[in-house]
């Protein structure tokens, strides 16, 4: 029996062993609506902060950022910045939608947004709209899965036979695992990413260099342009940096997976928490990072893709019962976390598309739904792998190009901005997808330096408060008692202004 | 509460310039090397160490100037 295929059917039975689990302990669970998307809204600090690091560190961390950093240079430091700088953005915003999901019985961004500006037509666009971004997560993840076939298989299958394998493991982890992700296979997963990512963030530069030092030096000395900017990617410098940090960490909280996170709190306190402690995690893309600096010498005359650099230096690197480990935490890394952002994909269209659009449809019959759309848009996912093969680091850029443009209408709009309406949110989002779409597809991004999706986000802004302002508000009274929601007062103070509303 | 969104808007910008102006004005080059590491290596190993902590100082900001937000269910405070 082949090394390869020791290693590959290890991994599969693990993901298998896991997934049985998670059956038995959904089995145990809640089966209401609200029990499967958001948890009841009972999770505590420590519990939302291993099912936030399962969300937002995935294949894209085990094996994008390597690929990236081998392929980029130190741009790829832009995604050690965006989530920091997005956590502290969610420190305020995120406790002020649990508040007001809680008051008003949301689940769903689409729902926030709809019961905002009063419209449910809003709420169809985003969910429809956003369910569409998300397959761009599912994308890279097959793509990750893809890599580990591949590599693993030591070509056995090329690319695309590869995507296909990392597909159907997906989508029938997805669909036998039931309707919900939890938390605790989170924490598996997890645990395994670390132990993983910290043994190949020691191992390769003692392995190959002797030592950290000397392997900075060999770096400094034969890959200089891989530590400046702009250096190895000559289009990406300093002002790509601060335009691509500042939309993508706008852009991090509009994904509905994750705003989906601010409603499985138990409370506001909680949320806050996770801010301060969630920048802990970025040290592992670090190690990811470091990890793909290496492969540049290591690999140095070959040509390599990025996609599969971690892998490849696993292989090359471990004894075959850590393979097995380092396999298994590889498939974990795109599965655990792609079975809940498939399900809040799917849940988008069936509850607050095809529920809205159809009256009286009733919860079991958006269950059904939500299950029986899970392999389409897997298998939409993969075509766009298949299709368009990329870089997964470059498959995220482009979707928060596309995400992005969420922002206005759901912080500034959404929580502070009396003032926007739904004419004015839909005009928008709208421009901003256009002009990032437009500058994309003529290949100008970066546009004179900045993050295409930065113009198309200014485009945004304008055109949202143009219209707003051309447009009639919100009903005010009703307005008021929603953003007081978000930002109690104390009470004689809230009590002076719900008489002045009155007044 | 508008001390308490103040607080945090100096914050949100204090942790996006640590990453992307500090970064680039003054980690942006090869060597010499700052414990070791190559300066940006340095930097971007740094910041997130830093960030919980000035995190943690709005956290104690915002529980003096907003304690109302604390609560569960704190519309009706």
């Amino acid at each position: 029996m082949s090394e390869s295929f020791v290693v590959l059917m290890a991994a599969f039975l693990a993901v298998a062993a896991i997934t049985v689990g998670g059956i038995v302990y959904g089995a145990s669970q809640s089966r209401d609506l609200e029990g499967w998307l958001i948890h009841s809204r009972l999770m505590g600090p420590i519990l939302v902060w291993f099912l936030l690091g399962t969300e937002i560190y995935t294949a894209f961390t085990f094996q994008g950022l390597a690929g990236f950093a081998y392929a980029n240079g130190s741009a790829v430091f832009y995604n050690v910045a965006l989530n920091d700088v997005a956590y502290a953005i969610g420190f305020l915003v995120l406790p002020a939608i649990w508040l007001i999901g809680k008051r008003f019985g949301y689940v769903t961004q689409a729902d926030f947004l709809a019961g905002r500006y009063r419209s449910r037509n809003l709420g169809i666009f985003v969910a429809l709209t956003s369910a569409l971004i998300m397959i761009a997560y599912i994308d890279l993840n097959i793509e990750g899965l893809g890599a580990v076939v591949q590599v693993i298989g030591k070509g056995a299958f090329n690319q695309t036979g590869a995507d296909l394998v990392g597909f159907l493991v997906l989508a029938l982890a997805v669909l036998l695992g039931g309707i919900r992700g939890n938390a605790w296979q989170a924490v598996v997963k997890d645990i395994l990413m670390f132990i993983a990512v910290v043994v190949i963030f020691f191992t390769i530069p003692l392995h190959y260099f002797g030592s950290f030092g000397n392997f900075y030096h060999n770096l400094a000395t034969h890959a200089s342009q891989y530590l400046v900017l702009p250096g190895k990617a000559k289009k990406l410098g300093p002002l790509w940096l601060i335009t691509t940090v500042a939309l993508t960490a706008m852009g991090q909280w509009m994904w509905p997976q994750w705003f989906g996170v601010a409603y499985t709190a138990k409370s506001p306190k909680t949320l806050k928490l996770e801010a301060i402690f969630m920048p802990f995690y970025q040290l592992v893309k670090v190690m990811m990072i470091t990890v793909g600096f290496a492969a540049v010498l290591i690999f140095a005359g070959t040509k390599v893709n990025g996609n599969n650099v971690v892998m490849l230096l696993a292989l090359r690197t471990f004894p075959e019962w850590f393979l097995i480990l380092f396999t298994i935490a590889a498939v974990f890394a795109a599965i655990v976390p792609a079975g809940p952002i498939i399900m809040t994909s799917a849940s988008l269209l069936a509850k607050n598309v095809y529920a809205a659009l159809v009256p009286n449809t009733s919860e079991r019959t958006v269950y059904r739904l939500t299950k029986w759309l899970v392999f389409p848009l897997t298998l939409l996912a993969f075509g766009l792998a298949a299709a368009a093969p990329a870089l997964i680091v470059v498959v995220l850029l482009v979707a928060y190009d596309f995400i992005s443009q969420l922002f206005p209408a759901v912080v500034i709009g959404g929580l502070f901005w009396r003032r926007a309406t739904k004419e004015g949110a839909t005009a928008g989002i709208l421009v901003g997808w256009v002009v990032s779409g437009a500058l994309l597809l003529t290949k100008h991004d970066p546009f004179l330096g900045v993050n295409a999706g930065l113009w198309g986000l200014l485009a945004n802004v304008l055109v949202f408060v143009a219209v707003s302002l051309a447009t009639p508000a919100v009903d005010r009274g009703y307005l008021e008692d929603f953003l007081r929601t978000a930002f109690p007062q104390p009470k004689a103070m809230a009590v002076a202004a719900e008489q002045q509303v009155e007044g | 509460m508008r001390a308490a969104i103040w607080g945090w808007l100096l914050t949100v910008f204090l942790v996006y310039f640590l990453y992307v102006g500090a970064s680039t004005l003054w980690f942006n080059y090869v060597s010499p090397f700052i414990l070791g590491m190559p300066p940006i290596v340095f930097w971007f190993t740094l910041v997130p160490i830093v960030a919980p902590g000035i995190l943690a100082l709005l956290y104690w900001y915002d529980r003096r100037v907003n304690p109302q937000w604390e609560k569960e269910g704190s519309w009706d405070v």
